[in-house]
């Protein structure tokens, strides 16, 4: 184990490496940067523009901006935010705890409504099945922010006295918050659900054909103990790594789920620092975003070698 | 009920296998029985339906399937066939158990051995916790397994083939059943593993005075293991006799055929 997370460890900070490296590249090759994009519609001297750039170092060869970026990281400095000369650790911090708690709550409703509806439509079959799988390849074809969008003016239009769609702060209003996070949560959680819910399902119809079932209902053994001990137990590898896989992908759809719905989190905040160039926070964003990633597939990986004793994680 | 009542009786069983794409009549129309402490082998060609009967008796059906039975199959002074499901789950490990043909697959392989073994006892027996873990080791061992304490902990992928249908032996007698079912349980071994199997089978049922339904492909597995044996030819039994009978003067063509399909070597069986 300890040579597993060795191994581990040095993979996380080689794809860390290489993924700030290519987004910060990408960015300077967008077309602009900072000092244009501040300037806006003025028109201001190209002296004063280099002037700009020479005080952010901006003028300097890409390749040392770049490490003199990152040697300032790895001494746990993310620099400080063009726009607002804020340290950027301390605008992130609150946004990257906003966007973690709606993850949370639609990776939970995305498990839940996932795995149970997987498990009914591979279980009873018939009727239930075909309903499930209409259901699982309708939600499929609709995007999700013409859900989110829809849930919003839905609710605007019938229950406008529901304070659900406005944000309010944690510390403020413990529930008030958790009430405002369910619809966002479940307009990026359905997506999601439906890709587990129809590998829940995959997998459990393929461990239901397997000789060891025959034996357990050989054994006489209950209903349950065969659901739970033969049937899942067998179909959580499979469900573990696609859920895995598909949480990472939440960070990229809360960025429209928190516009649609006006939840100040990452998302958001990465939307602004893109349209005004801000590299350090560009960066910084980029950086957490990969390694909430790649700390995800990690545990996945665990919980996978933890479920099944033949991995090797 | 006297002592010479047959363990089992089943008269004119019907199997309909019924899936999304086929209809099979898979067995049509079965009459035998199995006395107490009998050994009786069921032999014939692959697909004649000698798994079908015996999971007939244990109403089981394979996965995404339905098999519709008639005729009747009476097991100690009970019918089998209108009893409720949650009737049969009674039976089923506890009075019947069966062994299957490949150990490979025939355990569960995300959970220990030791498990797969404890949770029949907690299911029949009311052993739990240590109690059912000292009976699980204490069956490890009657089968053959070394060092059963350290093995029970151990996952099936870490056993080889003979040794996991050890296993799924002792899973089979856990509960002392009075009949066990043992189909095609060495097809799938190494010949010298194959001998050691069955000698093994051989010595429960002599200990515990079980009846045995062994059921082959192969006339040579038969020999020495079982009093009688029942030919079976498209779903239906063609000829019963008993072994001693069979190998010296077989009757129908088809049983001849699958006498002469025996090398000669095997003939004479595997030793007690
Ligand atoms: N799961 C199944 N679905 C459909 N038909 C089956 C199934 N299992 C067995 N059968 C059919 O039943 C017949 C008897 O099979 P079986 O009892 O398994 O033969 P064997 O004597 O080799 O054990 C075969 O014709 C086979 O095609
Ligand atoms: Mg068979």
């Amino acid at each position: 184990m300890k040579r597993v997370i060795l191994v581990r460890s040095m993979w996380m900070a080689a794809i860390l490496l290489g993924v700030s490296f290519v987004s910060f590249m990408l960015m300077r090759a967008l077309p602009g940067d900072f000092v244009l994009a501040a300037a806006g519609a003025q028109m201001l001297q190209p002296e004063v523009l280099e002037a700009m750039r020479r005080d952010l170092g901006l003028n300097q060869p890409l390749i040392e901006q770049y490490l003199s970026w990152l040697g300032a990281v790895l001494k746990g400095d993310f620099g400080t935010s063009f726009v607002t000369h804020q340290p950027v650790l301390h605008e992130l911090w609150p946004r990257f705890l906003v966007t973690l708690e709606l993850a949370l709550i639609a990776a939970f409703i995305a498990l839940v409504m996932g795995v149970s509806t997987g498990l009914v439509s591979a279980r009873l079959r018939g009727a239930a099945d075909w309903i499930v799988r209409l259901y699982n390849g309708f939600i499929l074809a609709v995007p999700n922010f013409v859900v989110g969008t829809l849930i919003v003016l839905l609710v605007g239009l019938y229950f406008p006295e529901l304070a659900v769609l406005s944000y309010t702060p944690f510390l403020e209003d413990p529930l008030g918050n958790i009430a405002g996070m369910i619809l966002p949560a479940f307009a990026l959680a359905l997506a999601i659900s439906v890709t587990i819910s129809e590998n829940t399902r995959a997998a459990v119809l393929e461990v239901s054909n397997q000789d060891f079932v025959m034996v357990a209902r050989a054994k006489g053994l209950l209903p349950r103990t065969i659901l739970w001990n033969y049937l899942m137990r067998n179909a959580l590898t499979p469900i573990i790594t696609v859920t895995g896989l598909q949480v990472a992908t939440l960070l990229g759809g809360s960025i429209v789920i928190e516009t649609i719905f006006a939840i100040p989190g990452m998302g958001q905040y990465l939307f602004d620092s893109i349209t005004s160039r801000d590299y350090p926070v560009i960066q910084a964003i980029v950086l957490v975003a990969a390694a909430c990633v790649v700390f995800i597939n990690t545990l996945a990986d665990i919980a996978y070698a933890t479920a099944d004793a033949r991995v090797e994680a | 009920m006297t002592a010479s009542d047959p363990i089992l009786s089943v008269r004119d069983l019907t199997a309909r296998i019924v899936s999304r794409k086929q209809i099979v009549d898979a067995v049509k129309g079965v009459s035998f029985d199995i006395a107490r402490g009998e050994a009786v082998g069921f032999v014939g060609e692959s697909g004649c339906g000698k798994s079908v009967t015996a999971r007939a008796i244990m109403r089981l059906a394979p996965e995404g399937t339905r098999v519709e039975l008639g005729g009747s199959v009476h097991f100690d002074g009970q019918e089998l066939l209108p009893m409720s499901e949650a009737a049969m789950r009674d039976v089923r490990g506890r009075r019947i158990a069966m062994v299957f043909q490949d150990p490979m697959t025939s355990l569960n392989p995300v959970i220990t051995v030791g498990a797969q073994i404890d949770d029949i006892l907690r299911r029949h027996t009311g052993l739990s916790g240590r109690a059912a873990r000292a009976r699980t080791v204490e069956l490890l061992d009657q089968v053959g397994i070394p060092a059963p304490a350290q093995r029970a902990d151990d996952y099936p992928h870490q056993f080889s083939g003979g040794m996991r249908q050890r296993v799924l032996i002792a899973i089979a007698i856990s509960c002392d059943p009075d009949l066990l079912i043992a189909d095609e349980p060495t097809t799938a071994l190494d010949v010298t593993v194959q001998a050691q199997i069955l000698r093994l089978l051989l010595r429960l049922r002599e200990e515990r005075g079980m009846s045995l339904m062994l059921i082959t492909h192969d006339f040579g597995v038969v020999a020495g293991m079982v009093e009688r044996v029942n030919v079976m030819y498209g779903g239906r039994i063609v000829e019963a006799a008993s072994v001693d009978d069979i190998f010296r003067a077989p009757t129908h063509d088809y049983t001849r055929a699958l006498l002469a399909a025996v090398p000669r070597l095997d003939r004479h069986g595997v030793a007690p």
